[in-house]
């Protein structure tokens, strides 16, 4: 995107005298953007997300089995989701593989809320085929934390789990091939982090491998 | 003996060539011979921006509701306006469209109320500069002028 | 030198990202023992715009022309699932009409989809023909695209709620026309291929997954279906009205290439079929449903997914209330089905890597997005 951010950019050929008010103009709007779902969203969400409780055979026998393990069980609009701690999570998504049937890991992803103490939130969807239902898993992870890996339950979180860790940094313990997947291999920073700017790159990158002063 | 006759007389390839004889009858030609014949886009194309005028006098219909430039998702879209004392309503100053950033998507145009910016059906919009790409309001209201070529 | 002269040693080879047959920037390190491959990695990335990162900086409305640009053969489908998704957020349903007309035009994708993917699939495997007649047909399922809406490729053609634009005059008719026009073109091409020796042999055998297999490394649509998963997300979680629809879900047993194959030519028969039924009766009404101007959907979060031609195309969007995604997540089938290109191509040769590649029917702009 974004051609014109950078007034000084080499690239980007300054627009005609008489359309002087047009670069200041969007780089304004522009950087004006980022901020407002960052101090409006933290405070509200986690209280105010309208789930109700999820009670069903499933939900009972995983809350009898895993005990403290799990946080909550709870649904909003008709989508289950647990709440586990993080060390339970595993043992939660190899149960539901292994004696409920929930055999195809539909996405693992994660969601950043920098406000909290707790920062991440990493959600497993799985998919069951036999009874045709998907359940999500919630974490709550602080930056840092190594949460296992899940590639011993479901070969298919060996890329998500590389993509993770690619846009948020989250490291899995354990996992076999942890590298950058999307990003370069050396590219610095999380871009999907909250506090990663939309305009933000990695400058010493860019003039390395690209040759040109900004990728803006 | 038939199966010798038929190499002979090279059957097979009369039955390939006339596969390929039956397929050049004119109807089956899509070729468009481009600069000479310009291809018909459909009516709800969108192609180039358009600042639509009013055409009883000439005065351009657009507001300046802004209205485009906050539905836009690249943000290229600048309007400029002063308000008119007289009448109370803001006066179009400037319109700059930048079209290299442009994507085509049709928010602006779904946005504008009075219709005054329309997405059409010019499809030529090459420019030999980057410059040549952020229209102006004139550039906008008269619409690009690709060079015709007779054949 | 002559012991070391007769050894065989691993060589290291670079396929792509400037590769004809990766369909786009994919690169693939192949670790060869003479052709036979003992390993494979993917490297990808080379078209990343960050799409999911963009999406929190847009407002729900304005995200919605990026979606086209993921999985820019099937644009259709992506904008149906994040519509979808971003509808189940704020708990509204599409109103009939739209629906249907909803249901039409990515059946129609599907098939131009599909099309596009046999005709570069043959095109990889030596059958040059095949693609000529493919693209003849696809231009006028782009044709159709490209009255109703404007565009061809990168359509925009739903928005969150329903639809922007009503049909156009004759619409029906075209759609009537292109399924009658249809299927004897896809008998056309399987007179083709179906029975060619050399096509065939190149791909009986060739790139075998299983069902189990294919669970475990999440791989959906065409692919699962062709390992004999009877699997296919309109029938599993019927959306936007495909519960109506009389169709079959195309299975095959092997789960090698040509079965893959079968499947995705019997899923064009199919489509064309659910758009009969479809444009017999749509009804009339409205076709915006009921939302506001400025989308701003109640926190929380949801995961829609539909059956996209590639697979289940997924959309988890969380809201924070206001009008912009805090975070829009893409479960992109094309990059989970590329995961399994090492488990389907070990112990083949190279020229079978050219082969599944292609019959994994990958978008490099979905895999990176």
């Amino acid at each position: 995107m974004a051609d014109e951010q950078k007034p000084g950019g080499s690239e980007a050929p300054s627009p005609p005298a008489g359309e002087g008010a047009k670069p200041p103009a969007k780089p304004a709007a522009d950087a004006a953007k980022p901020p407002p779902p960052k101090p409006a969203a933290p405070p509200k969400p986690p209280a105010t997300m309208a789930a109700t409780p999820w009670d069903s055979a499933l939900a009972r026998s995983v809350k009898e089995r895993f005990g403290d393990g799990i946080l909550a069980t709870s649904t909003y609009l008709g989508q289950d989701f647990v709440v586990t701690k993080p060390d339970s999570a595993m043992p939660v998504l190899e149960y539901l593989k292994l004696d409920a049937d929930f055999d195809y890991l539909v996405d693992i992803t994660a969601v950043d809320w920098p406000k909290r103490a707790e920062r991440f939130d990493l959600v497993y969807i799985v998919y069951s085929f036999p009874h045709n239902q998907r359940v999500r898993i919630k974490v709550q992870i602080a930056d840092g934390f190594e949460p296992r890996t899940a590639t011993g339950v479901h070969l298919t979180a060996n890329w998500l789990e590389r993509e993770v860790f690619d846009m948020f940094g989250i490291r899995f313990a354990g996992h076999p091939d942890l590298r950058r997947i999307l990003m370069p291999e050396d590219w610095q920073g999380y871009p999907l982090r909250k506090d990663y700017g939309i305009l933000q790159q990695d400058v010493r990158w860019v003039q390395e491998n690209l040759g040109i002063e900004s990728g803006q | 003996m038939i199966g010798l006759l038929k190499k002979i007389f090279l059957v097979d390839l009369f039955q390939g060539l006339f596969v390929t004889f039956r397929n050049q009858n004119p109807k089956y030609i899509y070729t468009e011979q481009y600069p000479a014949e310009r291809p018909k886009v459909a009516e709800r194309y969108r192609g180039a921006p358009r600042l639509n005028n009013n055409p009883e006098n000439g005065e351009t219909l657009c507001i300046s509701c802004n209205l485009c430039a906050l539905a836009c998702p690249e943000n290229l879209i600048v309007v400029t306006s002063e308000r008119n004392e007289q009448t109370k309503r803001k006066d179009l100053t400037d319109f700059t469209y930048d079209l290299s950033r442009c994507m085509f998507c049709g928010l602006c145009e779904d946005a504008c109320p009075v219709d005054a910016l329309e997405l059409t059906q010019d499809f030529e919009l090459a420019s030999y500069t980057r410059d040549g790409m952020i229209w102006d309001r004139q550039m906008l209201e008269e619409g690009p002028k690709p060079t015709q070529y007779k054949c | 030198m002559p012991d070391t002269f007769l050894d065989s040693t691993e060589l290291i080879l670079n396929m792509g990202p400037q590769h004809p047959s990766t369909h786009g920037v994919l690169r693939v390190i192949l670790k060869l023992d003479g052709e036979k491959i003992l390993g494979t990695d993917c490297v990808i990335g080379y078209l990343h715009r960050g799409v999911e990162k963009i999406a929190e900086n847009r407002t729900y409305t304005q995200f919605n022309p990026y979606v086209d640009r993921m999985d820019y053969v099937a644009a259709v489908s992506n904008g149906l699932g994040y519509c979808l998704a971003v509808e189940k957020l704020l708990n509204v349903q599409a109103p009939p009409r739209a629906q249907v007309v909803r249901v039409i035009l990515t059946e129609l994708n599907r098939i131009a989809s599909h099309l596009l993917w046999l005709g570069t699939h043959a095109l990889d495997i030596g059958a040059i023909t095949p693609v000529f007649y493919c693209f003849r047909e696809r231009e006028e399922a782009l044709k159709i695209f490209e009255q109703y809406c404007g565009a061809r490729l990168t359509t925009h053609a739903f928005r969150i709620g329903g639809l922007q634009y009503e049909t156009y005059e004759g619409f029906e008719r075209d759609v009537k026309e292109f399924c009658e026009m249809f299927p004897p073109k896809v008998d056309e091409y399987e007179e083709l291929l179906t029975n060619n020796r050399i096509w065939a042999g190149r791909l009986k055998g060739v790139g075998i997954l299983n069902g189990d297999d294919c669970k475990e490394y999440g791989v959906t649509g065409p692919v699962l279906r062709a390992a004999g998963v009877k699997w296919d997300l309109r029938k599993a979680q019927p959306y936007s009205g495909y519960e109506q629809y009389d169709f079959e879900i195309p299975t095959r047993e092997n789960g090698d290439t040509y079965d893959r194959y079968i499947v995705r030519m019997q899923e064009m028969r199919q489509s064309v079929r659910i758009m009969e039924q479809a444009v017999e009766g749509i009804p009339a009404g409205p076709i915006m449903g009921k939302v506001g101007k400025v989308i701003k959907p109640p926190v929380g979060e949801a995961y829609v997914s539909i059956e996209a031609p590639k697979g289940e195309l997924g959309y988890y969007v969380v809201s924070d209330g206001s009008t912009q995604p805090y975070r829009v997540r893409v479960r992109p089938p094309s990059y989970i089905n590329l995961q399994a290109l090492d488990k389907m191509v070990r112990g083949a040769l190279i020229a079978d890597v050219v082969a599944v590649i292609g019959t994994l029917d990958i978008v490099l702009g979905e895999v990176d997005r």
